[in-house]
């Protein structure tokens, strides 16, 4: 196994080698750093120009002075690592330091979102091939491969930030967005159950009738302007998350996992108003977050051990999963007790979206919640954008994933078995399905970050991508090869996890066999 | 006891597809997917509509290759071209635009909007067709010779192959955008083209490598076939569906990536237009003059959707392992067929 | 064997249909029939025959295009239309499947002792720790080799014959009453099917159990069943007696399916002429064949010091199991494939080491038919350009001549003239490996090499097949290296048998001195194995090999 990891780590090597030396020499004869001074008429035009190829060693010829160049970055391994000085004579290495957490802000939330949501519609929809919701899915994913996504997020700043900034005002859902909004939730409704004519016209009516309820108690609360779960809501939504994963994973039957993840539910009921009372403390950071994380993923541990004797490991994974999903709605619900303090603090001024930046500069506040706030509502549109474009992708391959192993013979063992058809999908049908989905994880990270370089001009963000367009336009070379080593580092880093975790899902290809 | 595997299966798939030989007869490959591609309706839509854009956009704006410096151009039936600045700009207020006489509006300045759009559209989709062009004859050829001759020859054109992949594709093209933009458009797409063969390569050799064990390979050797003759006539023509679907796939991306790299200003440069660089410089304007910046986003939205429904169908009319859902009209409709009594 | 008097099984009216494009087909018409305890039903019939989708339709393990109409009671209880809780109540636990293919029926990503620990434990309320035993129980009674490793092992680790055991012992897991076997020796080999056959047969008497067995292998019918059913085409043709069906078959189609099945020591003399010339067509000599190291899968010599001769019109018949390297003989007897050492001559010339430029000489003298009719021809060009090729390339005719001698090869494999524009898909297997033999005749070889032509083919088709090629080589006085893994084939056409074992050619000489009086152990061992398709031969035999 080691010998495996060695020598992709060896190739990997090589190949940055020959990237990035490809990479420097293209640039350094693509780019002409002393084209803007030759155009130039000013007195001391020689001496400038003298002065820039001294600083930037211009005279040297671009192979040997990429191996310099390589000199600094090999120093990584000597804890010295020097990516040479940018034209304003800043370290590389401080401002690709600075910009990576950024970008990475930027980057983690809509990957993660794009595989979850990804990969849950691309199962159900193989599970239900050809009903209405897979066409409109279908057409939907086929839709979101064709955006150009610099496009989406203008029209994501219109009608997402400005116009709900507009809204805000008044805090009121409108009737024409209450109609609307029940047609649609009615349509899905109808469209995940599937039935006859008469069963789809009272699902869609159903579906209708609940949503302009929900909507006008919505409005009647001012829960728009003062928004919150309250200990009621994180309770329901806990519960209804052990019970649904119950169902799903080891069967609503199983009544002790059953117990043991409703005491997690019901742990996160109690904790509820001394958590928040923690939090509201004024030494509040950012590691007190992981408090409820912390505590409820021990309940579940625990709940296992105490309710169960056997099974333990399935029963792990609903309890774990509730308690990270409870502690979720814990934080949720903090959130948005803060929302109203946000919107009407100074610099905010009830126009809360932001279109620019990942920080509000007019914001003055040393409130952890504020902050935190702040540093979320920045993130959301880019996260949406990039969502969008990532998630198609998951579920037409998870999709198809599914398709393929659903045909295959041992599907049909484990029905003549008489397993039931929700263990059949989830522990046959899903662990086969998902092995060629973690090649798909590796390119669309790699596909990722290149698509944080739009995002990022779009929305105005300081991170690599900013980096690497002001490297262009200037011709700074030594800060498009710190760009670029980073990127192309992480991305080849991906593929040697994608490919690690394929070994470790599929015995067939694990060292040995 | 492989042997024994396969026998077993080919005797099971011959009884029961046997029904479906009815619909096959007297047709070759090539017409048997003609014949199911057509019946994809939303591809053969696209189809049209994307024929339709393309001779409508090429006819419009007419031809205009070459640099700067040494133009080719073909008139096209469009009225104003790029460079008209007429008169009167009815667009300075929203009202009076967009008119009949210029049916996409007026950009500040005050030029055809209609025309521009149009020649952004057409750099787009020359961009796309020489990517397609280029990428996939690439693709094809490095993925067919390492697939079929393996050994060393696979080992090293696939760490060839990881060498390109990881430079990501806006990078290349940026820093060569920048620099021999005014080269013009046919340049871009060209190296484009350079760095986006790797996927096809892949699943190329993959065809390669399963196609050159079947039997058929073994038997064109012993005739005497030449290993270009055998990749050429008989291991290629059976790997062309995932050949033909992987291009289109990459053209809907070459598309994108044309238009995002002129968006942040290194694709297709001034004073040439993109679609992409259009909604780049009027994208602020768009409360005010939403015509600025829908027209070439829906544009290459349809262009974009139109391709990958048509490589959808593609993909269909290659392997068609579904079978329609029976609904409960069928289950009415249908008559219980006595088999004929022939042994 | 004990048959009480319970009836497990019972099937009236019983009907399967597909829906394909609007059509509803027939797969299984009106069939009736039971099956009582300890008793074993075999359901017999070609590919097509619908005995597979009928079986599967028992329990309604078939495709969401299928429907099924009657009656299907197991233990008096109505299978058909009964709702999804009960029929998941008698799967696995009154009713259980083998399959065919081993590989792929058993999921690759769990261990063999998951797979059957989840079997018990979907049907009884066990810990894990009781069901774990009670598997290396089952996996003990099915006699894999070290069951408290094995239990742990994925099924790509075992051996075919392993993953079929284990899949028994997961079928036997609940004590089924009804034990469904579709076709669960066709991928193995024959030393190994008879020992399934015998694990089967042991495990039926101990357990009581009924056994409906689908099969085309009327060998594996005489060696095992109580009673037959045959169908053709979704019709039931004939039902009886074991002993009714083989000796007193009323049915046409019965009595032509078994004429059709060959059968071990019955062929009719063989007697060859004196070859023209003593010199041999192919004279393998010291052949060593190794596949190369590649990446970490060390090198593996698949033929190791073999020596063979073939003179002028004598069919010599290559037998062995998988593994046994005769394939690679045959492919490096046409210069398919690179030899390490040794050397192989055809009409004299050297062509071990040759390169492909000199090869062009013996290309006129040898051809080969290819196992799998499915890919053997280039689903892209018609049928026409695959046999015109080898003529093409030689050089010897192009245009209208060359679809004239086309035609007549057609002719003589007795296709039709006009099937020269028609595609392969749109022939048969028949009528592909036909196709198989005219491309591989072409250039009126001195050397045929066949590579297990009739493997895939029907009984009935492979008589036929057979039949043409004996005609053939009659009239064109080839020689012929058949290559087969059924003995009973290379008996109706061989005049020399030589026997392949791991790579070494183990015995060789005369066919009858062969079957009747052979010297090697596993010679001997292969000839027992193979069932004779009757089963008062059969019975006798089987006693016979275990005294």
């Amino acid at each position: 196994m080691l010998a495996f990891i060695a020598r992709r780590i060896g190739v990997v090597l090589l190949i940055l080698f020959g990237s990035s030396f490809l990479v420097y020499n293209l640039e350094a004869i693509a780019g002409d750093p002393l084209a803007e001074l030759r155009t130039s008429s000013a007195k001391n035009r020689d001496f400038l120009m003298h002065h820039l190829i001294m600083q930037l060693q211009l005279d040297v010829p671009p192979p040997i002075r990429y191996f310099s160049w390589l000199k600094g970055v090999l120093g990584v391994f000597t804890g010295n690592p020097d990516l040479g000085k940018t034209r304003d004579n800043l370290l590389v290495i401080n401002e690709i330091s600075a910009a990576i957490p950024v970008t990475i802000r930027l980057v983690l939330g809509a990957t993660i979102l794009a595989i979850v949501l990804g990969i849950t519609v691309g199962v159900i929809t193989a599970i239900r091939q050809y009903s209405r919701l897979d066409y409109t899915m279908t057409f939907i994913s086929f839709l979101m491969f064709s955006l150009p996504i610099f496009w989406v997020a203008v029209l994501l700043k219109q009608y997402m930030a400005i116009d709900f900034n507009n809204f805000l005002a008044s805090g009121q859902i409108t009737w024409p967005w209450i109609i609307g909004t029940a047609v649609v939730m009615g349509l899905v409704v109808a469209g995940l159950i599937s039935g006859d004519r008469r069963r789809v016209i009272t699902l869609f009516a159903g579906g209708f009738v609940a949503t302009i309820v929900l909507l006008l108690v919505v409005n009647a609360t001012n829960w728009i302007l003062k928004p919150g779960l309250g200990i009621v809501g994180v309770g329901l939504f806990a519960a209804g998350f052990a019970v649904g994963l119950t169902s799903l994973i080891v069967g609503f039957e199983n009544k002790r996992v059953l117990y043991a993840s409703l005491t997690v539910a019901l742990t996160a009921v109690i904790a509820y108003f001394p958590l928040n009372a923690a939090w509201d403390g004024k030494s509040m950071n950012a590691a007190m977050l992981l408090i409820p994380f912390v505590l409820l993923i021990l309940v579940a541990v625990g709940a296992v051990f105490g309710f169960t004797k056997v099974d333990r490991g399935s029963a792990l994974r609903v309890t774990i999963i509730t308690a990270v999903f409870a502690s979720l709605f814990l934080l949720i619900d903090r959130l948005m007790t803060t929302w109203n303090g946000y919107i009407n603090a100074d610099g905010i001024n009830l126009r809360p979206i932001p279109t620019i930046g990942e920080v509000s500069v007019r914001l003055s506040s040393d409130n952890f919640w504020i902050l935190l706030m702040d540093g979320l509502v920045h993130v959301i549109l880019p996260t949406v954008a990039l969502t969008l474009i990532s998630f198609a992708g998951y579920v037409r391959y998870s999709r198809a994933s599914l398709l393929e192993v659903m045909n295959m013979d041992y599907i049909r063992t484990a029905r003549a078995k008489g397993l039931s058809e929700r263990t059949v999908i989830v522990r046959h049908a899903l662990r086969n399905a998902m092995i060629p989905l973690t090649t798909l994880m590796a390119f669309d990270f790699a596909g990722v970050i290149g698509g944080a370089i739009i995002t990022e001009s779009v929305f105005g963000w300081h991170g690599m991508g900013t980096l690497f367009r002001a490297a262009i336009s200037t011709q700074d070379l030594n800060l498009l090869m710190g760009v670029f080593a980073i990127t192309s580092f992480m991305a080849v880093m991906a593929n040697l996890v994608a490919d690690l975790l394929y070994s470790a899902l599929d015995p067939r290809i694990r060292a040995g066999k | 006891m492989a042997k024994k595997n396969k026998a077993a299966e080919v005797a099971a798939t011959e009884g029961e597809n046997a029904i479906a030989l009815h619909e096959t007869a007297g047709l070759s490959q090539g017409q048997i997917i003609r014949k199911r591609f057509f019946r994809h309706k939303p591809a053969v839509a696209s189809m049209i509509a994307l024929i339709f854009i393309t001779i409508f956009v090429f006819s419009a704006s007419g031809i205009h290759l070459g640099t700067e410096a040494h133009p080719i151009t073909i008139q096209g039936w469009w009225k104003y071209s790029l460079t008209d600045i007429p008169d009167t700009n009815f667009c300075e207020t929203s009202v009076g635009c967009p008119n009949a006489d210029h049916p996409f509006g007026q950009d500040p300045i005050g030029r055809d909007y209609f025309a521009l759009v149009m020649r952004g559209a057409e750099q787009s989709i020359m961009v796309m067709l020489i990517v397609g062009l280029i990428g996939g004859l690439l693709g094809t050829v490095i993925g067919a010779v390492s697939g079929y001759f393996r050994g060393w020859v696979d080992a090293v054109l696939m760490r060839f192959t990881d060498f390109i992949i990881t430079i990501p594709s806006i990078i290349i093209g940026a820093v060569l955008g920048f620099k021999f933009g005014n080269l013009g458009v046919v340049a871009l797409a060209i190296y484009l083209g350079l760095f986006s063969w790797t996927g096809l390569s892949r699943l190329v050799r993959g065809e390669f490598l399963s196609l050159r064990e079947r039997e058929f390979v073994d038997a064109a050797r012993v005739a005497g076939a030449s290993n270009f003759r055998i990749i050429f006539k008989h291991i290629l023509p059976n790997a062309m569906g995932v050949i033909i679907v992987s291009v289109t796939l990459m053209l809907a991306g070459a598309i994108l990536l044309e238009t995002a790299l002129s968006y942040i200003g290194f694709g297709v440069q001034a004073p040439d237009v993109s679609l992409g660089s259009l909604i780049s410089e009027y994208q602020d304007s768009f409360t005010v003059s939403p015509w600025l910046f829908y027209w070439p986003g829906l544009l290459i939205i349809s262009i974009a959707l139109c391709v990958n429904f048509i490589g959808d169908g593609l993909r269909d009319a290659f392997d068609p392992r579904q079978r329609r859902r029976i609904t409960r009209k069928d289950l009415l409709a249908a008559t219980f067929k006595k088999p004929s009594s022939e042994a | 064997m004990t048959i009480s008097n319970e009836v497990i099984l019972k099937v009236e009216n019983y009907n399967v249909e597909f829906w394909v494009d609007g059509v509803w087909y027939p797969a299984a018409v009106d069939m009736n029939y039971e099956v009582k305890a300890g008793q074993v039903l075999a359901i017999v019939g070609e590919s097509g025959s619908g005995k597979s989708s009928s079986s599967m339709g028992l329990m309604g393990l078939l495709a969401s295009n299928a429907r099924t109409s009657g009656s299907v009671k197991v233990k008096g209880q109505e299978m058909l239309g009964a709702n999804s809780s009960l029929l998941r109540k008698y799967r696995g636990k009154e009713v259980a499947y083998i399959f065919q293919e081993p590989m792929t029926a058993l999921n690759p990503v769990y261990t063999v002792g998951f797979q059957i620990v989840e079997t018990i434990r979907t049907h009884f309320p066990v810990g894990p720790a009781e069901a774990r035993k009670r598997a290396i129980e089952l996996l003990a009674m099915v006699e894999i080799p070290n069951p408290e490793k094995s239990i742990d092992k994925y099924p790509h680790q075992l051996s075919g014959g392993q993953r079929q055991r284990a899949m028994i012992a997961q079928a036997l897991a609940c004590d089924p009453a009804l034990l469904v076997a579709d076709e669960p020796t066709t991928a193995l080999d024959v030393t190994v099917q008879a020992e399934i056959i015998d694990l089967m047969r042991n495990l039926k008497d101990k357990l009581n159990s009924a056994v409906l067995l689908i099969t085309h292998d009327m060998g594996v019918v005489a060696d095992l069943a109580d009673d037959i059913l045959v169908m053709k085409d979704g019709m039931t043709v004939e039902k009886g007696s074991a002993d009714q069906i083989f000796n007193r078959p009323q049915h046409p189609y019965t009595q032509q399916l078994l004429a059709a099945v060959p059968k071990l020591g019955f062929a009719a003399t063989r007697e060859l002429a004196a070859p023209a010339k003593p010199e041999p067509v192919l004279k393998l000599e010291n052949l060593v064949i190794e596949y190369p190291k590649r990446g970490r899968i060390p090198a593996f010599t698949a033929v190791k010091d073999f020596n063979l001769e073939i003179f002028p019109g004598e069919i010599v018949g290559l037998v062995g199991e998988s593994g046994s390297g005769k394939t690679t003989v045959g492919r490096a007897s046409i210069g398919l494939i690179p030899v390490k050492s040794g050397s192989i001559q055809v009409n004299g010339q050297e062509i071990a080491g040759a390169k492909l430029s000199d090869l062009k000489s013996i290309r006129r003298a040898t051809g080969i038919v290819f196992q799998d009719p499915a890919s053997s021809l280039n689903p892209r060009l018609p049928i026409g350009e695959s046999i015109g090729e080898p003529i093409f390339l030689a050089g010897e005719a192009k245009g209208a001549e060359l679809h004239k001698r086309v035609e007549d090869l057609l002719a003589s494999v007795e296709l039709p003239r006009s099937y020269r524009n028609r595609y392969p898909h749109e022939l048969s297997g028949g009528q592909r490996q036909r196709v198989g033999i005219a491309r591989a005749l072409a250039l009126t070889p001195d050397l045929l090499i066949a590579d297990e032509p009739t493997s895939a083919l029907d009984v009935s088709v492979q008589a036929r097949f057979l039949d043409l090629l004996l005609e053939l080589q009659d009239q064109l006085k080839f020689a012929c290296l058949f290559i087969s893994h059924d003995l009973a084939v290379v008996d109706i056409l061989s005049h020399r048998i030589a026997v392949m074992q791991n790579g070494e050619l183990v015995e060789q000489g005369m066919r009858d001195q062969i079957l009747k009086n052979p010297q090697h152990p596993y010679t001997q061992r292969l000839i027992s194995a193979v069932p004779v398709p009757d089963p008062a031969l059969q019975k006798a035999k089987r006693e016979a090999s275990r005294a």
